[in-house]
């Protein structure tokens, strides 16, 4: 048994269901759907504002995206706990360790995939529409903000999938980090001090800043993502290697 | 060939023992039927045989390896252990490719499962459209993808029609004439005995029997007459004077116990009873099975019902 047969058939699974394979592409959807209907109207208005972050209003839409993201990531796993398909595929490659990581990387890789254009193509177009306010990608820190929210998107999924594997539960996963991901995005809102700079969509959000105010820095705030979605796919992997299936 | 050896096998679910140190061996060429109430420990025993659930204790091996070492398992053992086991919004054709993808079989093996099993028409329908029996025929063809030497079937003929009965009896006789290992479990004696020339019967996770089906049968059943005469009354007489235990049944026939069917019609034939019918009764499985259960002093306390 190969590791590219298991990739490609974890590929096919993602393929042929319609809730993940949606979902993935969702991701792009629903950040062009968004820039489409909110930069022609107020992407403008609001550019005169004495605290606008040019960088971080480009990427409004990643917000719903990172709901497409979530939803990709725990739909993904979740498919092998619908009516006991779990137990077909530990038939079929009975290697767990195997299964996880090809699972996680076909996750990881598709999410990273539709998060990197998923970004650009929000950027460029929202940008076509801000006219004379409009930043380019040679601009500071718009670079690395497009690369940092292709990745963001990415850890977002892997970590609703190892979340989703720990659970077994893809509606658990979606019913506990939606609203969570609403209340800090919107409730809190700039709030930026303490122990909610740490929480994963928080931190990995500074990058999207012109200017960073907490302790985070750009990477070292993805790091902390990255930490968070490590520490939930390790979580989920400890659930699929001990469990009966 | 390979074999399933299953030795001093035990699960534990909590403070249930689901499997209570079994040992047999399922030899190739010859179709095992698995046997038990529900609840007896037959899906745990297969399950713990795929590797999916991990014995407290004992071991279970396919030619001597465990199954999560084969490499390309399902080259190796083809199961069906629930027809609902399959993510419901995949197409047929897609939820097989994606299982013989993984273990590098070759993509034509799809078509020719999907065909066997009679699906090549529901092949590109979502497995959510699929009838109970559709669906075991998919669970079926999956088990078959890799062309394995060892099948083991989980009550394979749930929700099959008639015709699907019929199919299944005669693939089960089929595979193992082509000499391969074959495991089916059911909980219907009429169909177990309609294919197995083999028996392990389990009882709340115990082994009661492993036996040759020709061999349980004489050994749990005892032989038995059935007999119908121009003059059943005299008849009845005549065989109660000679020590026979004689009923009549629903049908008006006389049932005579622990007797043959030469000594009755020779005993007809001195009292000058006209013998319409005389036979010996065959013992059925079911019979059989039921003597073998009743001798299990809890089962007796407690029978399970369906």
């Amino acid at each position: 048994m190969t590791t590219t047969a298991v990739l490609h058939s974890e590929w096919i699974k993602i393929r042929s269901v319609r809730a993940s394979w949606g979902s993935l592409l969702s991701v792009l959807i629903a950040a062009l759907a968004i820039t489409l209907l909110a930069f022609p109207l107020i992407g403008q208005a609001e550019a005169d504002n004495p605290d606008y972050d040019a960088i971080f209003s480009a990427f409004y839409a990643i917000n719903f995206a990172q709901i497409a993201a979530i939803c990709f990531g725990a739909t993904a796993f979740s498919s092998e706990y619908a009516h006991g398909a779990l137990r077909v595929s530990l038939a079929a490659v009975p290697n767990r360790a195997l299964f996880y990581g090809a699972k996680t990387a076909v996750i990881g890789a598709a999410a990273l995939l539709l998060g990197m254009i998923t970004s650009f193509v929000t950027f460029l177009v929202g940008q076509a529409f801000m006219g004379e306010y409009a930043i380019g990608l040679g601009d500071e820190g718009a670079l690395s903000a497009c690369v940092g929210a292709g990745i963001y998107l990415a850890l977002m999924a892997l970590f609703a999938s190892g979340l989703t594997a720990l659970l077994r539960s893809g509606v658990a996963v979606l019913s506990l980090l939606i609203p969570f991901i609403l209340i800090v995005g919107f409730v809190i809102g700039d709030m930026s001090a303490g122990v909610a700079e740490y929480l994963p969509d928080r931190a990995g959000q500074v990058i999207l800043h012109s200017d960073p105010t907490g302790s985070l820095g750009p990477w070292t705030g993805l790091g902390v993502t990255a930490l968070w979605a490590a520490g939930s796919v390790g979580a989920g992997w400890w659930a699929v290697r001990r469990r009966d299936a | 060939m390979t074999s399933i050896e299953v030795a001093a096998l035990t699960k534990e679910y909590g403070s249930t023992r689901a499997v209570d140190g079994i040992t047999f061996t399922v030899a190739p060429g010859r179709v095992t039927g698995f046997l038990g109430p529900n609840g007896a420990g037959k899906s745990t025993t297969m399950r713990l045989v795929l590797g999916l659930d991990r014995p407290t204790s004992g071991t279970a091996t396919i030619g001597g390896r465990t199954y999560a070492s084969l490499t390309d398992p399902l080259r190796q053992v083809g199961a069906l252990l629930d027809a609902q086991n399959a993510h419901a919004s995949r197409t047929g054709r897609n939820h097989l490719r994606a299982l013989a993808v993984s273990n590098g079989l070759a993509p034509g093996r799809v078509d020719e499962v999907l065909e066997e099993t009679g699906l090549t028409s529901a092949a590109k329908r979502r497995i959510k459209t699929y009838s109970l029996g559709m669906r075991q025929r998919l669970g079926i063809a999956a088990a078959l993808l890799g062309d394995p030497p060892v099948i083991m079937l989980d009550e394979p003929s749930n929700g099959l029609d008639p015709e699907g009965i019929i199919w299944i009896r005669e693939l089960l006789r089929r595979l193992a004439r082509e000499g391969r290992t074959v495991l089916v479990s059911s909980h219907l004696m009429n169909e177990t005995a309609s294919f197995a020339d083999h028996l392990v019967v389990l009882g709340r996770g115990r082994l009661l029997a492993d036996t040759p089906m020709r061999a349980f049968l004489d050994a749990h059943s005892h032989a038995r007459v059935r007999v119908r005469s121009a003059e059943q009354t005299r008849l009845r007489q005549a065989l109660i004077q000679q020590g026979y235990v004689a009923e009549f049944d629903e049908d008006g026939k006389l049932t005579v116990e622990d007797a043959k069917a030469e000594d009755i019609g020779a005993l007809a034939a001195r009292e000058g009873v006209p013998i319409l019918e005389l036979a010996d009764e065959t013992a059925s499985l079911e019979q059989a099975y039921l003597a073998l259960t009743a001798q299990d002093a809890e089962f007796a306390a407690a029978p399970s019902r369906p």
